[in-house]
């Protein structure tokens, strides 16, 4: 009886709304031609916008709702119209020239100390004296966390773009892009790559396929992500060659190892100074390849124009598409007439949205309200549903994706994000409701900032130096027997856990804080704008507002019973009442 | 944790996975978890019904060559100038084969008789992709479109679906290896924040949604909705057991610093110390950490390090709660990587790489086992593989969880390769 409404005590609007809409007929599954205008109404509409954007305010819908389907469509498709001024990511400014090219381990950092007498732009202090290394270790670890809080700053500045921006189908097609060409700054550790890549994913993303195909290949986060640098004439290393196949382009079954390694070999030689794209032709083959039949002395852009000839090509990337926006499983004849109308269509990505956007099969059924929302989409929808024009940063929002599995900037590998059901494990599914709590009882006087955060085992170096402990004294630690304990504790030319505590200090001297706010919205102006005026009333407001199912007959009577005695003018009582709401199963579905 | 409940009180709560065993003597706890599993089975047909299988996946493809490094055999020197382990480095354990140097806790585990290791496992036609190989692994069937995990078959087969919490996952996402047919497994990363928050109030009505969520009623018609119900029925019936379990548990163990690895690890030995019981545990060293395709040298170094750490400081714990007998532990990789090293002090992805089984009991017979596999008769490249992985999995399920339709669940005939006794 999930799916019962009950109707009693509905607000009039809400209820209109509801009964409007009849289920889509079951010949829509798969009808991807377009929707009348006599098939649009409200939640549509809303339905639109949960997809194509991150979900919107009731006048946001009605807006759209009053809109032709077309016209509704354009309005998020055509967004490079919508005049949208978005602020750009202001730079604390932590990269000195030393820093560049940054070593790719402490170890590396020490080797080139140990043979140049500098490294990172800091010179080793005279043979002989103690600890002699230490001001370059202590340099990489600065390096290391200020680039991660740099990152951080990156993140919430993306977060607070989706939330704010007009152009809200740009933002989901960035994130896409990113979930598509999975770059992270884990291992790239250089926020300037990440954000000129983010630049240019959200450049090209309703461009023409080649245009982002080819940036990304010449992106510099991407060349380190994949190892590109490292890819040259006399031993091609196929990591990028392989990812470009199977992830990016074509899918597993459409080419063979032979082709990984042919692909390897023509993008030899592509590679970045630190933050341009360079063409190293020493390091490129130019040596006769075959690669899916084709032969010559082919260079990386030689194998895009042959990837972008093949029909599996497109089939991969608008199957991808889809399932990105509209559901999970892809029919076969669908995945087929899609991915053969984006290939002709000179893989031009809007064209391609704005066909799925109207088609009869994205509001059929099993398109609606089967989608689990992504972590980020969760919070950015949710902060969207409430109206907010400010990113509440207390708790912080990066901290809240990551605890539910997804990181911006730091997808888990180069398959990007899984999504759908893998988002879902026990423990995430309470957690998803848990955060709402954190939200909406931001607790500001307990709140510990992430980017100014230093872990405990560092902390204590430095109470313990101001309690006039030296050096090897502060950082001893452990008394077992795991032989990565017995290591850190070494303190010959450098001492590394000394290193780390210098390193989050400086970092924290010279990066930007993060902005902090809290929630800031009145539940009870939007519950009395709404005309609720009782408990029934109230739950069904929110739940309207918030949750694309209906709210089970069960639980909505449990949080009536909950609103009783409690008041429609407490902030408190209303807030509680919207915790529930967003903590249930139903509250997962897009 | 004190109680005073009776025996029959003991049983049942053990029954209903609140274990006792975070704050108790030892030998109570092992009774608690014993009897637990006696009144469970006692229908069934199960031999070892205590016993624990512990599966680690070291994510990524690790560089299986200079793991157990073949000290002895000047191909492997020929194939890796610069990123070879000189053999006075290598912690020899035989004539011919040794460990990675930094591996000092599976050197100790060797020579203590508590380990043995699988030359050259693989599978026929062998995928170079991370993606397609992992998912090979995971469901025992490669170049299939096998639904379920191996783990997930096992369960399906021989354990029963109305007792819960029989597979846990530690991670952040549910891994294809535990996906089961008839079983929900659990899934939790970190348990502390494995609770609902609010007032009393509101986790009443929360706990009462969970409760209340039964099977899928008949007139849904939304099937990632009957799915995110059963999910959250499961995390209302489990949550509070390992949050406890979890936050009361102390070792005088070190894992080592490896983070995740350990840490999930220390999760699982938690479990066990509760009376938890679950008979699968999987246990995932995530993040492709293993994809070491440029200098791997000190990256790699560190990865088998806290491997090595992690796994013996496991094996020490779970002996010290008196359940060293009932553990054994399986490791893997999706896949080994190529014989040649790059030009980056790296290496491209390969094929057949070692397995590891561990235990601290005269059941393990340890040793080597397999052919080692020609690094110089090689299929472009790349090692053939000398012993389908699949025999070793048939090994865990028939030699140690006591299972004979290993052919049943595996989709094929593999022999075992009688490394438990």
């Amino acid at each position: 009886m999930r799916r019962l409404f009950l109707l009693l005590g509905f607000g009039a609007v809400s209820a209109a709304a509801v009964l409007a809409a009849a289920p889509s007929p079951a010949s829509w599954v798969d009808d991807l031609s377009p929707i009348t205008a006599a098939d649009w109404n409200a939640e549509r509409a809303t339905h639109l916008l949960e997809r194509a954007g991150f979900g919107g305010t009731p006048d946001e819908i009605a807006r759209l709702a009053a809109m032709t389907p077309q016209q509704a469509v354009d309005s998020l498709v055509e967004y490079a119209r919508v005049d949208d001024p978005a602020p750009p990511f202001v730079e604390s400014g932590i990269w000195d020239r030393g820093m560049d090219p940054f070593p790719p381990s402490r170890a590396d950092a020490v080797r080139q100390a140990r043979e140049r007498g500098e490294a990172l732009g800091v010179t080793a202090l005279p043979e002989g004296t103690q600890r002699r290394l230490q001001p370059v270790v202590d340099k990489f670890f600065y390096g290391l966390r200020a680039n991660s809080i740099e990152t951080q700053r990156l993140g919430v500045w993306w977060a607070s773009r989706m939330l704010t921006t007009k152009r809200p189908l740009e933002e989901k097609l960035t994130l896409f892009w990113h979930g598509h060409f999975a770059t992270g700054d884990a291992k790239v550790r250089d926020y300037r790559m990440m954000l000129r890549q983010n630049e240019m994913l959200r450049r090209n993303a309703e461009g023409p396929l080649r245009a982002q195909l080819t940036g990304i290949l010449k992106d510099p986060a991407m060349l380190v992500y994949l190892d590109n640098g490292e890819n040259v004439k006399a031993h091609p290393n196929e990591n990028f060659g392989r990812e470009l196949l199977e992830l990016f382009t074509m899918g597993v079954g459409h080419y063979g190892e032979r082709d990984v390694r042919e692909a390897a070999r023509a993008f030899t030689g592509w590679t970045n100074d630190v933050l341009e794209f360079r063409f190293d032709k020493d390091q490129h083959d130019f040596g006769s390849k075959t690669f899916l039949n084709r032969s010559g002395a082919l260079d990386g852009t030689d194998i895009i124009d042959t990837i972008l000839s093949q029909p599996a090509t497109g089939e991969h990337v608008a199957g991808k598409i889809y399932r990105y926006f509209v559901r999970d499983d892809i029919s076969p004849p669908i995945r087929t007439e899609l991915g053969r109308g984006f290939r002709a269509g000179g893989y031009d990505v809007k064209p391609l949205l704005r066909r799925i956007f109207l088609s009869k099969d994205f509001y059929s059924a099993p398109s609606t309200a089967t989608q689990i929302k992504s972590p980020v989409v969760l919070v950015i929808s949710t902060y969207r549903k409430l109206g907010l024009r400010t990113l509440p940063t207390i708790p912080d929002f990066g901290r809240l994706t990551s605890a539910l599995g997804q990181t911006l900037f730091d997808p888990p590998n180069v398959a990007g994000w899984a999504g759908g059901r893998t988002w879902i494990t026990p423990a995430t599914l309470m957690q998803r409701g848990n955060l709402f709590r954190d939200v909406l009882f931001a607790d500001a006087k307990t709140f510990r900032a992430p980017d100014r955060l230093m872990p405990f085992t560092y902390a204590r170096v430095g109470d313990n130096l101001a309690r006039g402990m030296n050096v090897t004294e502060a950082t001893k630690e452990g008394t077992g027997d795991a032989e990565s304990n017995a290591q850190v504790d070494r303190d010959e030319d450098y001492n590394t856990r000394y290193a780390s505590y210098r390193g989050y200090l400086v970092a924290f001297e010279r990066t930007k804080p993060i902005p902090r706010h809290v929630l800031d919205v009145s539940l009870t102006a939007m519950v009395a704008a709404a005309h609720a005026d009782t408990a029934e009333a109230a739950v069904d407001t929110l739940a309207k507002r918030f949750l694309s199912v209906p709210l089970p007959v069960k639980d909505r009577v449990a949080f009536v019973e909950f609103f009783r005695g409690k008041s429609l003018a407490s902030e408190k009582d209303l807030r509680e009442l919207l915790y529930l709401v967003l903590s249930t199963p139903e509250y997962q579905l897009s | 944790m004190k109680c005073d409940c009776s025996r029959r009180e003991f049983l049942a709560r053990g029954l209903y996975g609140i274990g006792l065993g975070a704050g108790l003597p030892t030998f109570l706890s092992r009774t608690t978890a014993a009897l637990t599993a006696q009144a469970l089975q006692g229908t069934s047909m199960e031999r070892h019904p205590e016993r624990i299988l512990v599966v680690l996946e070291l994510s990524g493809g690790n560089d299986g060559l200079n793991t157990v490094i073949p000290h002895a055999d000047p191909a492997y020197y020929k194939a890796r100038p610069k990123i070879g382990i000189p053999a006075k480095e290598v912690l020899k354990v035989t004539g011919t084969f040794g460990f990675h140097p930094s591996m000092v806790g599976f050197e100790r585990l060797y020579k203590d008789g508590h380990m043995a290791v699988v030359h050259g496992c693989g599978y026929d036609h062998p995928s170079l992709s991370h993606f397609s190989s992992m998912s090979y692994w995971h469901t025992g069937v490669p170049n299939a479109g096998e639904p379920l995990g191996w783990l997930g078959r096992v369960a399906d087969d021989h354990l029963d679906p109305r007792s819960r919490n029989l597979i846990v996952n530690v991670g952040t996402t549910q891994s294809l290896a535990v996906r089961s047919a008839k079983h929900s497994p659990l899934v939790f990363n970190d348990p502390a924040t494995f609770r609902r928050d609010g007032t009393d109030a509101e986790k009443r009505v929360l706990a009462q949604m969970g409760a209340e969520l039964s099977a899928p009623s008949a007139s849904s018609s939304n099937a990632t909705l009957d799915f995110l119900s059963a999910t959250a029925k499961n995390a209302a019936d489990s949550s509070d057991f390992v949050r406890q379990a979890s936050s009361s548990y102390r070792t005088p163990i070190d894992y080592g610093i490896g983070g995740a690895f350990g840490g999930g690890l220390q999760r699982v030995a938690a479990l066990i110390a509760a009376g938890m019981k679950t008979r699968l545990y999987y246990v995932s060293y995530p993040g492709n950490a293993f994809d070491t395709h440029v200098q791997q040298g000190d990256v790699h170094a560190r990865l088998l390090m806290y491997t090595a750490d992690a796994v013996r400081a496991f094996l020490d714990d779970v002996t010290r709660l008196g359940r060293g007998d009932d553990v054994a532990v399986m490791m893997f990789t999706e896949f080994g990587r190529r014989v040649e090293e790059n030009g980056s002090l790296g290496t491209d992805h390969g094929t057949a790489g070692p397995m590891f089984l561990f235990g601290k009991h005269d059941r393990l017979r340890a040793g080597f086992y397999g052919r080692p596999p020609s690094l110089t008769d090689l299929d472009d490249g790349n090692l053939k593989m000398t012993t389908d992985f699949r025999s070793v999995y048939a090994t865990a399920i028939k030699e140690w969880l006591g299972y004979d339709d290993v052919a049943a669940i595996l989709k094929g005939r593999f022999d075992s390769l009688g490394a438990f006794a």
